[in-house]
């Protein structure tokens, strides 16, 4: 296989449009990092180029699965992003989060471990963007309240995000876009992933109480304003509050059959963004429409463009076979090396931008392996299976691994810095650096034990 | 009726690293005209009388609300004394952290109907008036353009009985 491969592989280097992909492609990206052109302007330019350049089709970036926009995964967001944006002038985010707050009796540990778990289960339903958008304001104001410092229950607002978006499909983009190209389920990514984030949850809570145990304390006069709060007053429009819940229900439920039914994820929040827009009579759906993160939208499907000019040039295919040349295709190792690597480029790149290049580079890997088969046989072959899952645990919690490695950390340290507590790059590093680790080395023990151990 | 003839001539005004405590102090104090205490807005001239901003009244109740309150409807959840805290706080910070520094202008040879076109378009209140060198000669307040329509209405009906 090995001396064939590379023959092949070496064929690429003749072909124009090859070294035209991988011009774009890498330029593309390092513009992307250095953040000084808008990145999602740099994937629309870039997407551009490769359509004018004629490394793609037109109808091949549009329409076709392999090289072009997932919609799929766009679809998906846009329309949480609807459901999202119709529920959150109900207040019901306001009553969840001072309602949390009050279970904590006041007290500031209690109160940070109540709302990391809040935070995490909230981010496996919503994105994480949106989370910690809904939860922070709500911590500024508890921690003025009790007269502490807001920045560790920031940092651990954006860490929680991270591991809790992780354990299911709908909860971090890279999960969106595994669960899209690998046809995964709701249901697979709660029975693979969510037990160990469960873990970690419960590694992580005992972490932070033992770093920041001595540090929040408050006296017990401030403790009764939070008791003092009535988180009933939250609740703006208890009617809509109702139909939001039901058509969040209906999409949860959704979720959790659509692979039984055979309908896809993106099919059941759709359905859930129009009833919902139905039902709140909306006459005017202009601005519910406009709040839709745009940027990020458009983004996907710049990436989704360049990514597929490489796959089509043969990029990805020739770097599929560098790293089953270094793994000696024994799938433990190329496991553990997708897992690693993942989360410390996800801690330096956008990991939206890097799933986008990963998941083609992975079913590339699977056909080298299986050359005789195709569709779900290949994409889910039960060796292939673990891999996804790396990829996945990776990608998410290398988020935490840099204020810049995860979305939710731009919006955290953006609201702490306006609020007046400048959280520096090294320091959000010195504490998600070791949480990222931390949380990896646990998932790396997961996959192990799980899929090479007990092979379940 | 021109700017020069409505606004109030320059006495007071504020310097960039004057606290807020001081500002606030002489917002409440500084006099108009004959009758009433404190003016709603007075501007920021840096060391060589060149205006650099403006403060008004409402940027000192955004100096005492946390940005974090805009993001979310939490004023049901504040609790008495927040604002008294948060004063104490803000009392130190400087004229220029708090101040508008996009400050809109009329000159002084401005008609009163292009004074009201520049207030209604900007949202501006109250505006610096500028001389020929752009030195700042006075300051234009809402309440003045309003009490000389209001005059003008008079006037108006004056003429209609007479």
């Amino acid at each position: 296989m090995t001396l064939e491969t590379v023959t092949r592989a070496e064929l690429f280097f003749l072909d124009l449009p090859f070294w035209i992909a991988t011009a774009i492609f890498v330029c593309a990206y390092v513009l992307i990092v250095s953040e000084k052109v808008h990145k999602t302007v740099v994937a629309l330019f870039a997407a551009g180029l490769m359509l004018v350049l004629k490394v793609l089709e037109q109808n091949e970036a549009f329409h076709v699965e392999e090289f072009g926009v997932d919609w799929n995964v766009i679809i998906l967001l846009i329309s949480m992003m609807i459901i999202i944006n119709l529920m959150r002038p109900t207040g019901v985010f306001e009553y969840i989060a001072i309602k949390s707050a009050k279970l904590g009796k006041g007290d500031p540990l209690r109160i940070m471990v109540i709302f990391a778990v809040v935070t995490a289960v909230l981010s496996a339903l919503l994105d994480n963007v949106t989370t910690v958008l809904l939860i922070t304001p709500v911590t500024l104001l508890i921690a003025d309240a009790l007269d502490v410092d807001p920045v560790p229950y920031l940092l651990s607002c954006a860490f929680a995000s991270n591991i809790g978006g992780t354990a299911t499909l709908i909860g971090d983009p890279p999960n969106i876009m595994i669960a899209s190209k690998a046809q995964l389920n709701f249901m697979d990514f709660i029975y693979h992933l969510a037990p160990v984030v469960v873990v970690m949850m419960v590694v992580y809570i005992f972490v932070i109480k033992l770093i920041w145990k001595k540090k929040l304390v408050t006296q017990d006069e401030l403790k009764q304003r939070i008791m003092n709060m009535n988180e009933k007053e939250a609740i703006k429009n208890p009617l809509m509050l109702k139909k939001s819940l039901i058509v969040l229900g209906i999409v949860l439920t959704g979720f959790i059959f659509h692979g039984m039914l055979h309908f896809q994820p993106a099919t059941v929040a759709l359905f859930g963004a129009g009833l919902l827009l139905l039902l709140s009579r909306t006459h005017e759906p202009h601005h519910v429409l406009a709040e839709i993160e745009w940027p990020t939208i458009f983004f996907f499907m710049g990436l989704f463009i360049i990514v597929g000019g490489v796959v089509k040039v043969g990029l990805i295919k020739w770097l599929s076979i560098q790293i089953l040349e270094l793994t000696q295709g024994n799938m433990f190792a190329t496991s553990m090396i997708v897992m690693w690597f993942s989360a410390f480029a996800s801690a330096i790149v956008d990991n939206i931008p890097y799933v986008a290049t990963m998941n083609p580079l992975i079913i590339d890997m699977a056909k080298q392996l299986w050359p005789n088969l195709s569709g779900i046989q290949l994409l889910q072959h039960p060796d292939l299976m673990p891999l996804w899952w790396s990829l996945a645990l990776g990608a998410c919690l290398g988020g935490n691994g840099s204020a810049i490695g995860a979305s939710a950390n731009v919006i955290v340290v953006g609201i702490s810095e306006k609020a007046g507590r400048r959280i520096s790059f090294f320091k959000f590093m010195a504490y998600g650096m070791p949480i990222m680790i931390l949380t990896v080395a646990i998932s790396s023990v997961y996959v192990w034990l799980r899929y090479y151990v007990l092979g379940i | 009726m021109k700017a020069k003839d409505l606004m109030i001539p320059l006495v007071k005004y504020l310097k960039p690293g004057d606290t807020l405590k001081e500002a606030a102090n002489l917002l409440s104090a500084a006099r108009r005209r004959e009758e009433k205490g404190g003016v709603k807005a007075l501007p920021v001239l840096d060391k060589h009388a060149k205006l650099v901003g403006i403060v008004s009244i409402g940027d000192v109740l955004k100096s005492v609300y946390p940005g974090y309150m805009y993001l979310m409807d939490l004023g049901a959840f504040s609790w008495d004394g927040m604002v008294e805290t948060f004063a104490r706080k803000a009392s130190g910070k400087h004229v220029k952290d708090i101040m508008t520094t996009d400050v809109i202008t009329v000159k002084e040879d401005s008609t009163l109907m292009e004074c009201i076109d520049h207030m209604l378009k900007n949202k501006a209140k109250r505006v610096p008036v500028l001389n020929t060198e752009n030195a700042v000669v006075g300051m234009l307040y809402e309440s003045d353009v309003f009490y000389e329509i209001t005059r003008a209405m008079f006037n108006k009906d004056k003429g209609r009985t007479q």
